[in-house]
């Protein structure tokens, strides 16, 4: 007997359906095909594939490798922190105590603000001549000369991972509160029979039961992180030099500062292909060891 | 395993989503098809940015007054940061849209004409009653920018010098302006000193983006040039070396702000403002709000000579009309009222610009200006960066991030000077 073939799902997702492809499957492909293009707006009639010339060019500069060992640091350090920070947040915030719907509404705030402003923000606050945390710590006596932190290579990185660490932490302690809200309490009070520490429930308890929470907002981070350009592009542009230029602000800069689409649309292509493989193996441990 | 697929493509459309920000461009056009040629009622929109928000009321001035001189022409204006202006009116155009007219720079002439992207003003100018006022060298300077052709029309021009705090001076004991590059260099390190109670660095130094102008006094007065007579790039060369050498042991040594690789005009003016720095070099354009916050406590110097040659970044800012316009004949009206005496007059006067025309610069607010007498002063030596493709890029995208890594230590001056030749040559 032939099976009926219901329509009407299909035509209900019919509308977002169509709307994906238009803002996502396209951008995607242009881009894709831009990358087999050479694709310069200041250089007229030239335009034209050229097979993978801009993979070529791209693999052999310099610059490309220095951007992704920052890429790996602002990624790594950024995510990691605000994971540790956002972690022991989400479990502050799940205890009793005064006015705590107020403190976990406020701690909202750096995630709700606009990178843009929140790297102005920060900008002035690093300031080598008036920043409020060189004054704070020259009146402490913590130093004895203004730090022009973002005007050093060796703490501009550094400043602006803090910087991304402090906008990304309500974002994981909302999260992981919200898991943490999810573990029954008869775990904790059969731990509790069993006279476990505090430290022994984190480990044997509270981290393996958010596992899937974890495993999601990290993920998560990581794609956005390595793909932000609003902090650092407002915060130092990518330098001083090339201190902070990451693969994400390099292929910015690429298309609306050289207006060279076709190494910026390569650019691209290269650090969702490294994502990609970062976010492959991730998801195989995490389900090897679900399994 | 079904639960891992699931999971991995969900996973690669999120990637893929978010890598994916490339490929999206931005498309205006006009909306009036209308000619002006007859008086039907046409629109067009004009492009520019402006150094200070109040600068647009007089320009809303200037379009109102040239709406009651036409009446069937309307000016629609559309304001876009000075930093990002060229890439996105050239992302504009390549999307087939952009305005009718914009502001513009010398320098870009060549990345829009081999494009096609501007229309040759040649004979419009040649029939417009108001040529013979503008400055002569103006005409010369945008006939060699377009490659023999007029592109652009004149709106202002700056030419840079040497801002400075007569009281610092007097407080260390220079009695006179340096005459000489070796004076100059002196003088900044007389300045570098603890003045009334506070740390003063004897000069701004630009390590930011706009940076290359300052540098460039500094290379040519100990004999680096930019291009020769035939535009050929010849940058790399001892004397260029030693100019930049010299520029960045201001930093390395102390003279300047430790912030400076950073510093961009704003930093410069917040810090002269609040008595941080002596000195720092800037046009006229700045000279309006920097009396306003320090009075008599402020005066300018022209660029001093070296031992290798004097030169001082002359600034520019044109008019053009897009090629692509539906209204030609109004886009010319409007960029011919921008250039003449009226319009220049009131846009110069609010702004502190220098006038292009003649009879204006010769009015006796411009006259009296102490900022325009230098400005006039240096006028015999100002020049312009070589108009080469590669130029716009060079200035915008270039320069900055490699003297930055200069000024740091990262690479040695020889080094620098090296990239940037290259860089300037279309060669890396």
């Amino acid at each position: 007997m032939k099976k009926k073939i219901h329509w009407a799902p299909y035509l209900l997702i019919m509308p977002a359906v169509l709307f994906v492809l238009l803002v996502v499957a396209y951008p995607v492909l242009n881009s894709i095909g831009m990358s087999f293009q050479n694709y310069n707006l200041m250089i007229p009639g030239v335009r034209g594939f050229v097979g993978f010339k801009n993979y070529i060019t791209v693999l052999t500069d310099s610059l490309f490798y220095q951007s992704l060992l920052n890429t790996v640091i602002w990624v790594v350090f950024g995510v990691g922190f605000q994971f540790i920070f956002g972690f022991i947040l989400a479990l502050i915030l799940n205890t009793s105590f005064h006015a705590r719907g107020a403190i976990r509404a406020t701690v909202l705030v750096p995630w709700v603000t606009p990178g843009v402003l929140i790297g102005l923000m920060w900008s002035w606050m690093y300031d080598g001549n008036y920043g409020v945390i060189n004054d704070v710590l020259h009146k402490l006596g913590i130093i004895n000369k203004f730090i022009p932190f973002l005007a050093n290579p060796s703490t501009a990185l550094p400043s602006v991972i803090v910087t991304i660490v402090w906008q990304g932490i309500p974002f994981f302690a909302i999260m992981l509160l919200a898991g943490l809200q999810a573990i029954p309490n008869e775990l904790y009070e059969a731990a509790d029979v069993d006279g476990c520490s505090r430290i022994r429930k984190l480990f044997n308890i509270t981290i393996p039961s958010m596992k899937n929470t974890i495993f999601v907002t990290t993920m998560l981070r990581i794609i956005w992180v390595a793909n932000s350009i609003d902090v650092i592009f407002s915060m130092t542009g990518g330098g001083p030099g090339y201190s902070t230029h990451t693969l994400s602000v390099y292929a910015f800069k690429k298309a609306y500062g050289t207006l060279d689409f076709g190494i910026a649309s390569t650019l691209s292509i290269m650090l969702t292909l490294l994502l990609m493989i970062v976010e492959f193996f991730y998801l195989k441990n995490f389900f090897k060891d679900a399994e | 395993m079904v639960k891992f697929v699931r999971a991995l493509s969900a996973a690669l459309a999120a990637v893929i989503v978010a890598g994916s920000f490339v490929g999206c461009g931005s498309k205006t056009s006009s909306n009036n098809a209308a000619s002006s040629n007859d008086n039907t009622p046409v629109t067009i929109t004009h492009w520019l940015w402006v150094d200070s928000a109040d600068y647009m009321q007089t320009m809303n001035k200037i379009a109102d007054d040239f709406h009651s001189k036409y009446p069937n022409i309307t000016v629609k204006m559309q304001t876009y940061a000075y930093s990002d202006f060229s890439n996105t009116l050239t992302t504009a155009l390549a999307g087939g849209g952009g305005p009718d007219t914009a502001s513009f720079k010398l320098t870009w002439t060549p990345a829009y004409t081999q494009n096609n992207y501007l229309l040759a003003l040649d004979d419009a100018v040649d029939k417009w009653e108001g040529k013979s006022e503008i400055l002569p060298m103006l005409w010369d300077k945008m006939k060699e920018a377009g490659g023999g052709k007029i592109y652009t029309m004149p709106w202002t021009w700056q030419v840079l010098y040497v801002y400075y705090r007569p009281s610092y001076f007097k407080a260390v004991g220079i009695d006179s302006v340096p005459k000489t590059f070796d004076e100059f260099i002196e003088d900044i390190k007389k300045c570098t000193t603890t003045i009334n109670g506070k740390k003063v660095y004897g000069f701004g130094l630009r390590g930011a983006s706009g940076g290359q102008e300052p540098w460039g006094s500094f290379i040519q007065a100990y004999g680096g040039r930019f291009a020769d007579e035939n535009n050929k790039v010849i940058l790399n060369s001892p004397e260029t070396v030693k100019g930049t050498q010299v520029f960045i042991d201001l930093y390395k040594n102390g003279y300047a702000p430790k912030t400076a690789v950073n510093d961009g005009l704003a930093e410069l003016k917040t810090m002269f403002n609040n008595g941080q720095i002596a000195m720092f070099i800037h046009h006229i354009g700045s000279s309006v709000d920097m009396v306003k916050a320090n009075g008599d406590d402020i005066d300018a110097f022209p660029v001093p000579k070296g031992p290798g040659g004097q030169w001082t970044s002359m600034g520019d800012t044109e008019n053009v009309v897009i090629a692509s316009t539906k209204h030609q004949d109004a886009a010319i009206k409007w960029v011919e009222y921008l250039a003449s005496a009226d319009a220049v007059k009131k846009w110069d006067l609010a702004t502190g610009n220098l006038p292009v025309v003649s009879s204006v610069a010769e009015a006796a607010e411009f006259k009296d200006n102490k900022f325009m007498k230098v400005s006039m002063e240096s006028q015999s030596y100002a020049g312009i960066f070589p108009i080469l493709p590669t130029t716009a890029n060079w200035v915008n995208n270039v320069w900055a991030p490699v003297m930055q890594q200069a000024l740091m230590g990262k690479i040695s001056a020889e080094e620098a000077v090296k990239q940037l030749d290259a860089q300037l040559k279309g060669q890396a």
